[in-house]
């Protein structure tokens, strides 16, 4: 046997971008892979779309049936994209290799005649991939499934030699995977991808699960897989390998200044807003005014409105002063509405993923992607709202998502919780009820690489458009709308008061301290006039004294003594 | 079918063993196949060899995929298969019972 000395495993890319990306470059070159799964799983279409994709590239194939009619695999083909230019091509060779009707079985027999027919129409087309679709129609014929197993391994051991690549479709019977009878071949190729379906809401549900692949790396989960007039996709697997776009510093306004200025200047280019609040909070109002800025910056928006319509929500923002009409008719806008409910989670998602690759926006706003969690989908809009946050991260687009959130669960935790973890920013919009009043608040939870308030504003709309307010504080409280006012208005009376009794009170001082000057100078005048009548009263008395000395004693000095002690002694 | 009736030869269906190469089922095929002959007598049939190692192609024109199979074509262009090395001898000998002599 001519084996190839380089055993290190070789693979062939599928041209199925999800595939290729969980099978991370394809499956085994030069060997054969086994495609199982249950009647209308999409086996036939995985073989079909591999051939198309492989005559894309230049390469030719055979795909050899067992079970459908030419014509069959040719209508199949056909209700795809890619059908048509498999059918025009010449590069690959439809095989009808169905048992025929009525045909008996007298023994065991072989399949190298099989082989022989493949390997001349190898020949012929230069194929690079074989796709032997439902070869279990035939095995089953074998008297005795060893034989068949036996078989399979024989063509496995074919392919290495020939260095064929193929793929081996057969029907998985009940819960089993492998075909009837035919239990443990699913373990017998070094490659087996199981196709599944599942009802779940009346929704079909497909998944794709690579059970096997020896010497490989793979995504060894059931991925969800959608199945469209692009043929297979795995949604969730087709991100590129490369690893996005490097973090912007740029600042992206949301076209409220106030609100700009409270997260640091904008938000990132290129990051995810999440803004959730109950409903009614303006969430709308908020997204559509970050659209209309990014439509005034010549950027393109792209606006998914689950369950409303275009009209209604245009026409519901512009009495808020947002204009959307205007950037939808010149093309800045693109609206479109979705119905949560028409389809699963992963149609949405791939829905929204090709409106991004159509239209390529700069900016995605989704109202409210919570929506998601009403569509039906095993996958979980978890998951779907997971990749699309990676997606537009990757491409840089800058989003808005907003989220309706519950009475008792204003933030949306319980089922945003994973959605704000990837969000770079949170806003929670929100009611005061004060007065009989709702006043709407917001507030920053969070908004990452960035210095944000941590006050929680007044959110204002009027037919100008959305403003914030500032909050007033009081106590521990925070005071909104008509409190807000009116407080604001008593403080203002307050300080204007306040002003008044200084004044008076410095003009009161005023006085006084003029009054008192007034004082000390009559005093002063007072105790001048004092101090002159007492010298003269001083003089007067010396000389009076003088007078009565000389009237005593003309002669002598020393009379003076006596004259006072004379006094005291005569009263 | 009655052998009083019509003076012309009556039309023989016509055989075919494809097979592949000296493989031991298709060795086994040809051995059971002429000894089944043998046995009911029409050991002048001279059934046709199809090697699909040498001629792929006849495989894919008339259907036959799996080594050995015998076809039967009968005079209206009607064809039956029996698969496998005609090793069950019941099967082998109902598939041709219109062949057989003495009717």
């Amino acid at each position: 046997m001519m084996r190839k000395t380089d055993t290190r495993l070789q693979k062939r890319e599928t041209g199925i971008a999800g595939l290729d990306q969980v099978t991370r470059g394809g499956l085994p070159s030069g060997q054969a892979t086994l495609v199982l799964g249950q009647a209308a799983t999409g086996k036939t279409v995985l073989g079909l779309q591999v051939l198309a994709r492989a005559i894309e590239r230049g390469d030719g194939g055979v795909f050899v049936t067992f079970e459908e009619s030419p014509a069959q695999v040719k209508r199949d083909a056909a209700s795809f994209r890619w059908g048509a230019g498999l059918l025009q091509s010449d590069r690959w060779q439809l095989i009808d290799a169905r048992p025929r009707l009525g045909a008996e079985v007298a023994g065991e027999f072989d399949i190298e005649g099989l082989l022989s027919i493949i390997a001349a129409a190898i020949e012929q087309t230069g194929a690079a991939w074989v796709v032997l679709d439902g070869i279990d129609q035939l095995l089953q014929y074998q008297p005795e499934p060893q034989i068949a197993i036996d078989q399979i391994r024989r063509i496995n051991e074919h392919c290495e030699d020939r260095g064929w690549t193929l793929l081996l479709t057969g029907k998985a019977a009940g819960d089993s995977m492998a075909p009837i009878r035919f239990e443990g071949i699913e373990f017998l190729l070094s490659a087996t991808i199981v196709l599944s379906t599942l009802m779940v809401n009346q929704q079909l549900n497909r998944s794709l699960r690579i059970a096997k692949f020896r010497g490989s790396g793979h995504v060894a989960d059931e991925v969800p897989m959608f199945l469209d007039d692009d043929g297979i996709q795995l949604p969730y697997h087709e991100v590129p390998p490369t690893g996005g776009m490097a973090a912007s510093i740029e600042r992206v306004s949301t076209g409220i200044e106030r609100l700009d200025k409270l997260l640091g200047g904008g938000i990132y280019r290129g990051s995810g807003l999440l803004i959730s609040g109950r409903p009614g909070t303006a969430k709308s109002t908020l997204a559509g005014s970050f659209a209309q800025a990014a439509a005034r910056r010549g950027e393109r928006t792209l606006y998914v409105s689950f369950d409303e319509l275009e009209s209604a929500y245009v026409r519901n923002l512009a009495s808020v002063g947002i204009d959307l009409r205007g950037p939808i008719e010149t093309g800045f806008v693109r609206f479109q509405s979705l119905s949560a409910y028409a389809s699963g989670v992963t149609a949405h998602f791939l829905a929204l993923r090709r409106m991004l690759d159509t239209f390529d926006p700069r900016c995605l706003v989704i109202d409210p992607v919570s929506a998601l969690f009403k569509a039906s989908g095993i996958e979980g809009a978890a998951m779907a709202t997971e990749y699309l946050i990676d997606l537009v991260r990757r491409r840089g687009i800058t989003t808005v998502l907003t989220s309706l959130s519950g009475v008792l669960d204003p933030e949306g935790e319980a089922t945003l919780g994973h959605v704000s973890t990837l969000a770079d920013s949170w806003i929670v919009l929100d009611y005061n009820v004060r007065g009989g009043e709702r006043n709407r608040s917001l507030s920053i939870v969070k908004s990452r690489g960035s210095a944000h308030s941590n006050q929680q504003p007044e959110l204002v709309l009027s037919d100008k458009g959305i403003d914030l307010a500032d909050v007033y504080e009081y106590g521990s409280e925070v005071l909104m709308g008509t409190a807000r006012a009116t407080k604001e208005r008593e403080e203002i009376e307050t300080e204007r008061r306040r002003q008044r009794e200084r004044e008076h009170r410095r003009m009161e001082l005023e006085r006084r301290i003029e009054q008192t000057k007034r004082e000390l100078d009559r005093l002063s005048v007072e105790l001048e006039l004092e101090e002159s009548q007492s010298s003269e009263t001083d003089r007067l008395e010396r000389l009076h004294r003088e007078h009565i000395k000389y009237r005593r004693d003309p002669g002598g000095e020393s009379l003076a003594m006596h004259a006072v002690n004379d006094e005291e002694k005569h009263p | 079918m009655s052998v009083d009736q019509d003076p012309a030869p009556s039309p023989v269906p016509r055989l075919t063993l494809f097979v592949t190469g000296t493989a031991p089922r298709s060795q086994r095929a040809r051995g059971n196949l002429a000894r089944m002959l043998a046995r009911i007598g029409r050991s002048d049939l001279r059934p046709q060899e199809i090697d699909l190692l040498e001629q792929p192609r006849e495989g894919i024109l008339n259907s036959v995929f799996a080594t050995p199979s015998l076809l039967k074509t009968s005079s209206t262009g009607e064809v039956s298969v029996l698969y496998g090395d005609l090793s069950d001898e019941g099967r082998l000998h109902y598939f041709l019972a219109d062949l057989e002599n003495g009717w």
